[in-house]
């Protein structure tokens, strides 16, 4: 995988498309958990999401490195 | 002291604490929290302003989850929007200073324009749209070059900022929304209760207590639209806000119509009827207070709507025809129908505050309408494009290097404040915090930073600001104050790759702040578009336009419509939030005049539309035709003619023996009293008193 995309004649890191990836990744995540309700059940939804999202992120990102 | 006194006192005491200053400390934490991170960050990335970081953290902050995300999206939005539009401007018109500085008088025209139409953050977006483009595109103008790095550099920061201070504000001790949101729909139903209870009890007319009520509705909705990107549980507590908010309007509209009611029956001197009347309206109020206090919270709340429905069950057919001396039969049949419409609009409001502490969705209601002035929204457009304007010429003629400096604080300073109530108030106190903020940022930059030898030290230098900016924005009546304090310290701290601070720059650049703030301030002061008698009678004016509206619509003109639209309109104005300002009782006056009217005619419309008979229709169009005259032009010849049509209407209605035409017989009856009223507004637009 190229580390470098260029854009519009810029060059860009793959990282981010990546990082925009993941969010639209994190968006349908966290639906699915929303309907099935599993943020009952987590001490601190919001950490939880957080550390979902960079945990995709890092995996993605692991990827290409 | 006795030991367990002791203990007690100490535990009242932490509680208390928790409860006032906790948050506030909590607040600065966060704010150190986040502005550190942003600050390590971007000097890890090698930012050229890692500040920028750092005002950004400053400036989205606040006390709620909610709101710093909501406000963080807009910013991102606003900045994202400037910086495309630096680019283009750059690319377009850089070799013509001329061309490039008048595209972006027009671009800051629109944004403040923009920034006036809508409100909360949607506005601080166009905002931000707008001052970008100065620190963004001048910058860039005079080295196109570096355009595309200055983009860069800009944007990367802002987004560290922003991410840094959603973060932290999410995970650090996140305070949420909906604890406020409760909270303050709890205060507005007891202050509501509270209100209706003293009136009833004939403690005289509550017109200024009524309004102010009637404004909060936008409080909440703000509340409800930050609230949107909060998460998951908030999202049906925000769709039974919207419909919250709604009944409320129409509750507090009816109120003033029963109000109004009872103060014509004095003036008219039938005292009498007015007594009947508040004989029954004390059942209702008795059904709606329980002993005699309002309800505190949801589940008091749901007896009130239990009890106030067995009130309108017991007076469905209560005998009305008292025909003792010195009664109106028509009045007080015209006063029971309104007191049971104000019961049922109350049950119902008083349901939906019910269901809030259960979990059942709510239904979706329609957000706040947008209803505004064109002109002076213009104006307001103007106001920011001129700023701009003036600010250049400054720059161009004296060529002082701190001009970009001037000019960007002018039109952040023109444009920040244009939907405030009292501008002009609102940048005095900007400049106050701002000359706090210089005087520490001399001390910081020239003391405290020179001795910071790596970022924890560096953070110990900045750590006094951070408390004393964060500690004010923690209030919301010196949250001016601290953002004028946090804007022009951290625009001022020498902070970069390196330590970088001259004195003569570092006071050039003072300067030109300064002047930016004052000639932003004196084109508030001669743009005046609140306070002036001028734009009071234009808000007037779209008032009444908005009654005429309401006549000549041929489509039914919805409620919600009108509730929102004259509250919009009168909010923009600043009348509500002001109030003890001259003349802004009168804009009042013509809210609540503009509401009952309308109000009224779209009862009837709804009432008579099923009606068989032409004849009612044909004197129904006729009633509203004058009615519109008389809004679009006040006169006595309009207000004669409409009267006397409502005359017929009110004689075709009585051959009729329809239920609806009955009901309709109430509300011409209500407008006819309206229009005969010797102290409203209407007569004195008129010329008669």
């Amino acid at each position: 995988m190229p580390r470098e995309i260029i854009l519009f004649g810029a060059q860009l890191p793959v990282l981010v498309p990546l990082f925009l990836g993941a969010g639209f990744g994190m968006l349908l995540l966290d639906r699915l958990f929303a309907i099935v309700g599993l943020y009952g059940l987590v001490w601190h939804p919001a950490l939880f999401r957080v550390a979902l999202f960079v945990c995709l992120f890092a995996l993605m990102g692991l990827a290409i490195y | 002291m006795n030991p367990l006194l002791a203990w007690h006192w100490l535990q009242r005491t932490v509680r208390e604490w928790s409860a006032t200053d906790g948050p506030v400390l909590l607040h600065v934490v966060k704010i150190l929290l986040a502005g550190g991170l942003a600050l390590w960050l971007s000097m890890l990335l090698d930012l050229e302003q890692p500040r920028t970081a750092l005002i950004t953290v400053g400036i989205v902050m606040q006390t709620h989850a909610g709101l710093v995300l909501s406000k963080s999206f807009y910013r991102m939005i606003g900045t994202v929007a400037g910086i495309l539009f630096s680019l283009l401007l750059v690319a377009l018109f850089i070799q013509d200073r001329m061309l490039f500085l008048f595209g972006a008088a027009v671009w800051i025209g629109l944004c403040t324009a923009g920034s006036v139409v809508l409100r909360d953050n949607q506005s601080y977006a166009f905002v931000l749209a707008g001052y970008t483009l100065c620190i963004v595109g001048l910058p860039a103008s005079l080295d196109p070059d570096q355009t595309f790095a200055i983009a860069t550099n800009r944007l990367s920061e802002i987004l560290i900022g922003l991410l840094c201070a959603t973060l932290v504000s999410e995970l650090v001790f996140p305070r949420r929304l909906t604890g406020m949101i409760r909270q303050a729909v709890r205060k507005r139903f007891a202050d509501f209760s509270e209100l209706l209870d003293s009136s009833l009890n004939g403690h005289g007319n509550h017109r200024i207590a009524l309004a102010r009520l009637m404004s909060d509705v936008f409080r909440l909705e703000s509340f409800r639209a930050a609230s949107a990107m909060e998460s998951d549980r908030s999202r049906s507590l925000r769709l039974k806000l919207g419909e919250l908010n709604l009944e409320f309007m129409e509750v507090t509209t009816t109120f003033h119509a029963f109000e109004e009611l009872l103060r014509r029956l004095r003036q008219k001197n039938l005292q009498a009827t007015a007594d009947h009347l508040m004989q029954i309206a004390r059942g209702l109020l008795e059904a709606a207070l329980p002993d005699g206090h309002s309800a505190h919270h949801e589940s008091e709340a749901g007896q009130v709507a239990d009890r106030l429905q067995t009130w309108l069950a017991e007076t469905g057919h209560m005998p009305t025809d008292i025909t003792s001396a010195g009664t109106s039969q028509t009045d007080l049949e015209t006063g029971l129908s309104l007191l049971r419409q104000l019961a049922s609009e109350w049950r119902d409001y008083a349901r939906s505050y019910a269901s809030l502490a259960g979990s059942a969705p709510g239904a979706e209601a329609p957000a706040l309408g947008v209803r505004f002035d064109p002109v002076t929204v213009g104006l307001a457009g103007l106001r920011g494009a001129l700023m701009l304007g003036i600010m250049s010429v400054v720059w161009i003629l004296t060529a002082w290097p701190s001009g970009i400096e001037a000019i960007t604080l002018g039109v952040v300073a023109s444009t920040l404040f244009a939907t405030s109530p009292t501008p002009a108030r609102t940048v005095r106190q900007f400049l106050t915090g701002g000359l706090a903020g210089a005087i520490l940022s001399w001390w910081t930059s020239f003391w405290l930073l020179p001795q910071a030898q790596d970022f924890t030290t560096l953070m110990l230098a900045i750590t006094p600001g951070i408390a004393i900016a964060g500690a004010l924005t923690a209030k919301p009546e010196r949250a001016v104050t601290g953002a004028g304090l946090f804007m022009i310290w951290l625009m001022h701290l020498g902070i970069g790759p390196a330590y970088m601070q001259n004195p003569a720059a570092f006071i050039n650049d003072l300067l030109a702040d300064f002047l930016g703030i004052i000639c932003a301030a004196m084109l508030y002061e001669l743009i005046d578009l609140q306070g002036s008698r001028w734009s009071q009678e234009r808000t007037i004016r779209a008032l009444r336009n908005l009654v005429s509206d309401v006549c000549r619509s041929t489509t039914p003109f919805q409620r919600e419509t009108l509730e929102t639209g004259t509250r919009d309109l009168v909010y923009r104005s600043g009348s509500l939030r002001r109030i003890t300002g001259p003349g802004d009782d009168r804009v009042i006056d013509w809210l609540l005049m503009a509401l009952e009217t309308g109000h009224q005619i779209i009862a009837l419309r709804e009432l008579l539309i099923e009606e068989p008979d032409v004849s009612v229709h044909k004197q129904f169009g006729q009633v509203t035709g004058d009615m519109a005259r008389l809004f679009d032009m006040p006169a006595p010849e309009a207000r004669s003619r409409a009267e006397s049509s409502l005359q017929d209407l009110l004689q075709i209605l009585e051959q009729h023996s329809s239920a609806n035409c009955q009901r309709a017989r109430f509300h011409v009856h209500l407008l006819q009293n309206a229009l005969a009223d010797k102290t409203s507004v209407l007569q004195f637009a008129t010329g008669e008193r």
